[in-house]
């Protein structure tokens, strides 16, 4: 037999068996395409570019030995189902007279060209597709990156390397399955009968387990900048406990429901659920897929979108008025300079010259310093906070600013004695008890808590929550920080901002003015380590365009998973069809009519179809917390705004994901009812 | 009246491509008694199976008419047909038609889930059948757990479960080995004891031996047929053999 005789018969077999293959090689050139797609993008200098992006990038990172991992799996899965359907073909092969080594031959010629066609496809579309997220992410970035068709040969060569790996794989487990059967079993293994699933209770359990863990890491977590690894156990174990939840608990569930004889022997429940059983056990591993895909794109779309439509409040919120001025001086005494007198003189004639006026000024002196609470008393040095650090509850950014700023500021006149302090907390409530100190020094009286305080940036692009500590005076609070040589983790901040009534491009023209008076103040020589002008007009596009890129990478990888989960959903229908179609005729024999079948099958492909979905609904909601407290990062409080975006995403979703059921659905039938028509 | 009767039945097949008309069965008439077990006999391609088609009312007569009870199958509305299906005939396949996915017993309960029976009296019913046809330690199994033999016994369990007028068997024994298939053989006669109506095609002369009565086709028209009367199974083979052989050396009817 010659070699050009396996070629022949691998490509007519791959010609004759198109239905199957097509969507095989599509799906493998998809998640080439996704895959080189990620890599390219974590390693893009555009997005890298961008602020935020380095944190999105080491999450697309580790997001890609997840997409790698999930390849893997899904390819077997949708290989086997073809490898089952051609063992007959092979078996005949064998009856004639070919050798096993020849059948491998074609086995061999087969992989080698559909891995052709796969990287073709796949890295033509991941090239076009990262390249047209690249120059749409620059686009919105508003030129601030270069615009080009880039192609990264580092991700090429990653990709190549992962597929061209499991590929081999692929084959190598196709060949152990020809090896280890003689042709009869071959040509048999399409009817053969299949063990039906026992229920792995441990297993089961196990998966839940998982979740529930993987559910409480997610609520718990704080702060999921600093505990990036542990937000991605999670993940990790959301994935796991899915698997296993989809590929055990569900055949236990079957298994239950099955011991249950008033249930099971119902002319509904019969047919679904021994037949589930099986299903589940053959499809669990795709149905999880499916799941992990809804909820990646339900996860990025909804917080993507959400920060879009937030942005104007994030804005706000980072910057309070429209010219925002902040200074750090390296003393107390600097703090209280007259230079601050020069600037807000500064300040004054630049409005007035711009034709424009301050409104709702914000003026105040701040003495700021990360403070671990221990036994009522604030300290500044991390090292005599020992251990303190770990627990976020005990940590806070502490402002001490003087009474007589607070009155001007708030209009009132509250009058504290030398021993008393009033308290303002935001985020999260202090509950330090009735006095507080500052580190060694005395302690003071909690007169009382203040109503409120007047926004401040700073507070809202960290996550950890603030104390405004409200004294009599600073100075010996000031005092007693450097006699206990804690002065090092002091900041001594003046806060000047105020609103304008102009148009976007003349608060930029004001604000430009501004700067070049600052630069000409030499307040350097006053003590002042550095002096920064935020304008609200200026960071609005900066803003916009960085919501906008994000939302856009969103859209795309949520595009691409979507892709990945209809080619989940076809070739399950296919799959299903193709068990179903000899099914459904014994069962049109004993006498079920075409349409009880039609309903039962149709019922249970539902129910498993949307099992996926509505885990992904609770994925969703479990990740809430944490998504709400990723979103306060980019200073998005706006929690309803949040809860309506990821309701409506989801909604949405679904909605599509109908679509898909219906549009699939129609490649089941068409299988299923033509057995029903050969008669 | 006649449980079964079967009057100038036709099936002309017309090709896809040309309209090449081909008759698969040519005025066939016959008729089966309450309690008879016929056997139906004929080479390969002489119209057994659309005979029994026509029969199981899983294919429409171009011509004639088949009764069941004095009920004509070609009236009965097509939504009707399958519970017209469950209610009155049982079927046995060559190929045992066993769903994998269910239990023995399951598979067995099957048209009684489907005919909405409650669960106590399925399983009643289905652990009566199985004592009496042996077979209660299989009930647990699956289908792939079993031999032919016993995959072929769970299948007439599964006709005989809804108490039919009729089991209609298409080459039961094609898929045993001798020995299953002189217990399945056993198994039909003293079904057909109790009063059963059976009636099986079949192309083994071992099998049509114990039939009480023996219908040959050929070309799609019955050609003779043979009564046990008071022969032997071994006789009867001796007779049904004579007959095939007259047949297919193209004697005219006996």
């Amino acid at each position: 037999m010659t070699l050009s005789l396996c070629r022949r018969l691998a490509r007519t077999g791959m010609r004759t068996n198109r239905r199957l293959y097509l969507p095989y090689l599509l799906t493998c050139a998809g998640m080439i395409a996704m895959t080189y797609l990620i890599s390219a993008l974590s390693e893009s200098a555009v997005l890298g570019a961008m602020s935020g992006g380095d944190v999105m990038q080491s999450c697309l990172e580790l997001g890609l030995g997840v997409v790698t991992f999930f390849s893997a799996i899904f390819l077997f899965y949708t290989h086997s189902f073809l490898i089952r359907r051609r063992k007959k073909e092979f078996g005949l092969y064998n009856v004639l007279g070919m050798g096993k080594r020849h059948i491998a031959l074609v086995l061999l010629w087969e992989s080698l060209l559909s891995a052709l066609i796969s990287f073709a496809g796949g890295f033509l579309g991941g090239i076009l597709l990262s390249g047209l997220g690249e120059l749409c992410m620059a686009a919105l970035l508003g030129g601030t990156a270069d615009a080009a068709l880039t192609v990264s040969p580092e991700s090429l060569a990653r990709t190549f390397l992962v597929f061209l790996m499991i590929f081999a794989l692929i084959l190598l487990d196709s060949l152990r399955q020809i090896r280890l059967t003689n042709p009869i079993n071959l040509m048999r293994s399409e009817a053969a009968g299949e063990k039906p699933p026992h229920a792995n209770w441990f297993l089961a359990a196990a998966g839940l387990l998982l979740l529930g863990a993987a559910y409480w890491l997610a609520v718990t977590i704080t702060d999921p900048l600093a505990a990036l690894l542990t937000f991605f156990l999670a993940v990790l174990l959301v994935i796991a406990g899915t698997y296993l939840v989809f590929i055990s608990a569900s055949v236990a569930v079957c298994r239950a429901l099955q011991k249950n004889r008033r249930y099971y022997y119902r002319t509904n429940h019969f047919v679904s659920v021994s037949s589930m059983l099986f299903r589940m056990k053959r499809n669990g591993a795709g149905l999880a897929s499916i799941c992990i895909l809804c909820t990646m794109v339900l996860v990025m779309l909804s917080t993507t979108l959400c920060l879009y439509i937030g942005a104007e409040d994030s804005l706000h919120a980072r910057y309070p008025r429209s010219i925002n001025l902040t200074a750090q001086a390296g003393s107390l005494s600097a703090l209280d300079g007259d230079w601050k007198e020069e600037v807000r003189e500064l300040a004054e004639r630049v409005t007035r010259e711009a034709g424009d006026e301050q409104k709702k000024p914000i003026d105040y002196r701040a003495m700021l310093f990360i403070g671990f609470v221990r036994d009522g008393r604030l300290l500044a040095d991390p090292a005599a906070a020992d251990g303190l650090g770990e627990s976020a509850e005990d940590v806070w950014q502490v402002y001490v600013i003087p009474i007589e700023d607070y009155n001007r500021l708030m209009g009132t006149q509250m009058e504290l004695a030398g021993n008393e302090v009033l308290l303002y907390s935001t985020k999260e409530s202090y509950a330090g008890g009735d006095t507080i100190a500052f580190g060694d020094g005395p302690a003071y009286a909690v007169a009382g808590c203040a109503d409120g305080f007047v926004d401040n940036g700073a507070d809202a692009a960290q996550l950890l929550p603030s104390l405004y500590v409200f004294v009599p005076d600073l100075a010996p609070v000031n005092e007693t920080f450097l006699e206990a040589e804690a002065g090092q983790w002091l900041d001594y901040v003046w806060t000047y901002a105020f609103d304008l009534a102009g148009s976007d491009a003349e608060q930029r023209a004001l604000q430009a003015s501004l700067e070049d008076g600052l630069a000409g103040l030499g307040t350097e020589e006053s003590g002042v380590l550095w002096l920064r002008c935020d304008g609200l007009a200026e960071q609005r596009m900066g803003f916009y365009a960085m919501y906008g890129s994000l939302l856009f990478l969103g859209v795309l990888l949520g595009v691409v998973f979507v892709f990945a989960a209809i080619l989940i959903i076809y070739y399950k229908q296919l799959s299903e069809g193709y068990e179903d179609q000899a099914r459904f005729d014994v069962m049109q024999k004993v006498g079920m009519t075409k349409r009880e079948i039609r309903r039962s099958v149709n019922s249970q492909v539902l129910t498993v179809f949307f099992l996926p979905l509505l885990l992904a609904g609770v994925h969703l909601a479990f990740a809430f917390p944490m998504l709400q407290k990723l979103l306060l990062l980019f200073g998005l409080m706006n929690v309803p705004l949040l809860i309506v975006v990821t309701l409506l995403c989801y909604a949405v979703f679904a909605a599509f994901y109908l679509a898909i059921y219906r549009l699939t659905s129609r490649a089941y039938c068409r299988i299923v009812s033509g057995a029903g028509e050969e008669e | 009246m006649s449980m079964l009767d079967v009057s100038g039945l036709n099936k002309v097949y017309t090709t896809r491509f040309g309209g090449n008309q081909v008759e698969a069965l040519r005025s066939v008439s016959f008729s089966v008694e309450e309690g008879e077990f016929v056997a139906i006999m004929g080479e390969s391609g002489s119209g057994k199976t659309t005979l029994l088609n026509l029969l199981a009312a899983l294919d429409q007569p171009t011509g004639g008419s088949v009764r069941l009870d004095g009920q004509e199958l070609a009236k009965i509305k097509e939504s009707q047909l399958a519970a017209f299906r469950r209610d009155n005939l049982g079927f046995v396949f060559q190929e045992f038609n066993l769903l994998d996915t269910f239990s023995i017993e399951d598979n067995i309960s099957l048209p009684l889930v489907l005919a909405g029976r409650g669960p106590d009296e399925i399983r009643s019913a289905v652990t009566g059948l199985a004592e009496s046809l042996g077979i209660v330690k299989l009930l647990k199994k699956y289908p792939y757990e079993v031999s032919g033999g016993q995959k072929q016994r769970a299948a007439v369990a599964r006709a005989l479960v809804t108490r039919p007028k009729l089991i209609l068997a298409d080459e039961p024994t094609g898929a045993l080995d001798s020995h299953s298939t002189d217990e399945l053989l056993d198994l039909f006669s003293a079904v057909n004891r109790s009063g059963q109506t059976i009636l099986m095609v079949t192309h083994s002369v071992k099998a049509a031996s114990r039939a009480g009565r023996v219908l040959f086709i050929r070309d799609g028209e019955v050609f003779h047929q043979l009564y046990r009367g008071e022969n032997t199974d071994a006789q009867m083979y001796q007779k049904i053999s004579e007959t095939l052989t007259a047949l297919t050396t193209g004697g005219d009817r006996a």
